[in-house]
């Protein structure tokens, strides 16, 4: 859980590298891949930083290695210019010195509870404990995500493709099926019933509908780098943006199936239902 | 019998097909209608919310939404001389708290309290009752000075307005009363209650669908944060004129008077939200506008690819009674016409219903104001669509054209009719 009333600290690089000459005694910073990219920094470079823009209280540090910011599903869109000192180089390079108590503040104190321990009922202890402070879990409810509301977006909009799709699907049997006319009318004639010729439609319906799924699923996962590298390139993040799952595959498969086969059995019905003079036009 | 008549000939005998066609093309164009409704929707949204408060210029002492208060420092005098500013129509200071409010026995509840100091226009419509009254509307007048000799709990007047919300919730109407109680996030407090009467129902722009608003003058604000009356406002609102560069030049001259301050107008804070915020609904509206696109164009073009195949002695027998190719060719687009223009004309109406459906879905976003859309109609968008789906027809008919363009008639009745 998060116990927090501000984001994380972070800092604005007022000068970049001052020379490169590493400091023994220049503390360590982290610089973020896009940071260090942006003020061509390296490992073992020296940088200078200050909490405001004009440079007061400078302290200079080393730049002990560069890592990949956490992807945030919610900041994906923002750059992520960001360092990571210790603690107690932030406290110095930050505090207030006409301001005892900045010296001893922090912004956010994450922690993990033991097993067992309800969440709402800290946060409620805590609040009765310490006044002024806010709690809240980290994970989100369903109500207050906005994924999830994204989730419902992206399902409607699904549904209508499908609907979409069936309607042409419908068409292109329709045109198949007025195709096999006489094919169908001379099956009859020979004896085959209506029930094997409508079981042979819905096999051959099943069987393009799944081959169909699986063409399908088999492009999402061969596009699936491609969109990613598209828009991890664009926002300059390490976020995954399409991940096509083993369940999702199968969900197309589950819907496409009896979607098929519906398809198929709906077209050729309207061949089926007529008697066999009428097929030959009689 | 002209082309158009031949086409439409054919639509009517293969009625199945041609109405499973459309209802295609309708559902995909629908769609698409919607994804082009979503291009812009959210940013013509937010900007005509931002500009239904009457001020273009916002001042604030920091990036973002930080979950304590930034205060302004001096923003009284800051307001003052902003005033006097020859671009400056209207300024106003806003100043924001948590509270709870609390009628009876009912449960309390939390709300947003807002305080506002006197201004020409709100950001609030009224529903019913009145709006808070500070005397003549747009007589000037410093900041410094209050709405009245003494504070609101001295006089024991603290006017509120409230969101539908709050009033559905404690069944109130105007002239009802309530307590509010300060609650400063943050901070550990004990501030009494104050007892505010209600003088009006209003639709805030900017209170989320699930969110209790309460608005009332900073006077009764500052009575009820137990605070001076000369204190920080978390924001100043700026209506600039016009004639004077409107609102970027308002901006730029209020940031050359306190640069430690954060100046935006209205139309910064769009860019910024373009940039940011709008980010993923813009790009999910290209991708998705693009694929039903495509879609469309797939389908069509193969629908009356298989089509033609299946008439090919037919048309092979037109030609052979003297119709050019010239008006076969026509027939065809024609027939690609009739199918993606019904399609895209009922993609409309059938799109503007999916796009309330989308945008209901798309509004339960937590902390959402309530009048913010994410699917907007303008007529750009119409536009668009219209002439995507020209291409769209335009395109589909290609490939059949230059089939039936090509086709030997004699072979072709020999082999479709003879055989």
């Amino acid at each position: 859980m998060q116990w927090a009333c501000h984001n994380p600290a972070m800092l604005t690089f007022v000068a970049a590298l001052a020379c490169a000459i590493a400091l023994d005694a220049a503390p360590d910073v982290l610089v973020s891949r896009q940071l260090a990219a942006r003020a061509h920094l390296t490992v073992g470079d020296t940088v200078t930083l200050a909490a405001d823009a004009n440079g007061a209280r400078a302290r200079t540090f080393r730049v002990a290695g560069v890592y990949e910011p956490t992807p945030d599903p919610m900041r994906f869109t923002a750059e992520r210019i960001e360092g990571r000192l210790h603690l107690p180089d932030l406290i110095a390079l930050t505090a207030d010195p006409h301001d005892p108590a900045s010296a001893e503040s922090v912004n956010t104190i994450n922690m993990t509870l033991a097993p067992g321990i309800d969440t709402r009922r800290f946060i409620a202890d805590l609040a009765s404990q310490a006044p002024g402070v806010t709690g809240w879990p980290t994970a989100r409810s369903r109500d207050d995500d906005p994924f999830v509301v994204l989730d419902r977006f992206h399902l409607a909009i699904s549904v209508v493709t499908v609907v979409g799709s069936t309607a042409f699907l419908l068409a292109l049997m329709v045109i198949r099926a007025e195709e096999r006319r006489d094919t169908i009318a001379i099956l009859r004639m020979v004896g085959i019933s209506r029930r094997s010729l409508l079981t042979s439609v819905a096999v051959e319906g099943l069987v393009t509908a799944i081959a169909g799924a699986i063409f399908g699923v088999a492009l999402a996962f061969t596009t699936e780098g491609l969109v990613n590298r598209i828009f991890q390139t664009r926002y300059d993040t390490a976020l995954v943006f399409v991940r096509v799952t083993p369940a999702l595959a199968w969900r197309a498969v589950a819907v496409a199936a009896p979607l098929g086969i519906a398809a198929g059995l709906a077209a050729s019905w309207t061949l089926l239902r007529r008697n066999i003079l009428s097929l030959f036009r009689r | 019998m002209t082309s158009l008549g031949l086409a439409w000939r054919t639509a009517r005998r293969y009625r199945a097909r041609t109405l499973l066609a459309v209802a295609g093309v309708a559902i995909i164009g629908a769609l698409l209608f919607d994804m082009l409704l979503l291009s812009r929707g959210l940013l013509a949204s937010f900007a005509d919310l931002l500009d239904s408060e009457g001020f273009d210029v916002r001042v604030i002492a920091s990036e973002g939404l930080p979950a304590m208060r930034v205060p302004i420092p001096g923003s009284a005098d800051l307001a003052d001389r902003i005033r006097g500013m020859p671009s400056v129509r209207d300024v106003a200071l806003i100043r924001m708290e948590r509270a709870r409010v609390r009628r009876g026995a009912d449960r309390p509840r939390v709300v947003t309290l807002v305080g506002r100091t006197q201004s020409g226009v709100g950001p609030w419509t009224v529903v019913r009752g009145a709006s808070l009254s500070y005397g003549p509307v747009g007589s000037a007048r410093p900041s410094g000075e209050r709405d009245s000799a003494s504070l609101p709990s001295e006089r024991g007047d603290c006017p509120v307005v409230i969101g539908r919300n709050l009033a559905t919730a404690f069944a109130l109407e105007p002239g009802s009363s309530l307590d509010v109680t300060a609650t400063p996030a943050g901070i550990a407090s004990a501030l009494p209650s104050v007892a505010c009467r209600v003088v009006g129902l209003v639709d805030f722009g900017f209170a989320g669908v699930d969110e209790y608003a309460v608005a009332t003058t900073m006077d009764a604000f500052e009575a009820i944060v137990a605070e001076p009356s000369h204190g920080e406002a978390d924001l100043i609102l700026v209506a600039s004129r016009a004639e004077s560069g409107g609102g970027a030049a308002a901006a730029r001259a209020i940031a050359g008077l306190r640069p430690d301050l954060r100046v935006y107008s209205n139309e910064d804070v769009v860019a910024q939200f373009n940039r940011n915020g709008f980010a993923y609904f813009r790009q999910i509206s290209f991708v998705l506008s693009s694929l039903t696109m495509s879609f469309a164009f797939l389908l069509v073009a193969t629908l009356l690819t298989v089509s033609i195949n299946q008439r090919l002695g037919e048309i092979a027998a037109l030609r052979a009674l003297g119709i050019g190719r010239r008006r076969i060719a026509a027939m065809l687009l024609w027939e690609s016409a009739l199918l993606v223009g019904a399609g895209a004309l009922l993609a409309l109406p059938l799109g503007g219903v999916l796009a309330l459906l989308l945008d209901h879905i798309l509004r339960q976003m937590p902390g959402l104001p309530e009048r913010l859309h994410f699917f907007v109609f303008e007529p750009r968008a119409l536009v668009i669509h219209v002439v995507l789906f020209v291409i769209t027809a335009a395109a589909a008919a290609a490939y059949p054209v230059w089939l039936t363009s090509r086709l030997p008639i004699a072979a072709t009745l020999r082999r479709e009719v003879v055989g």
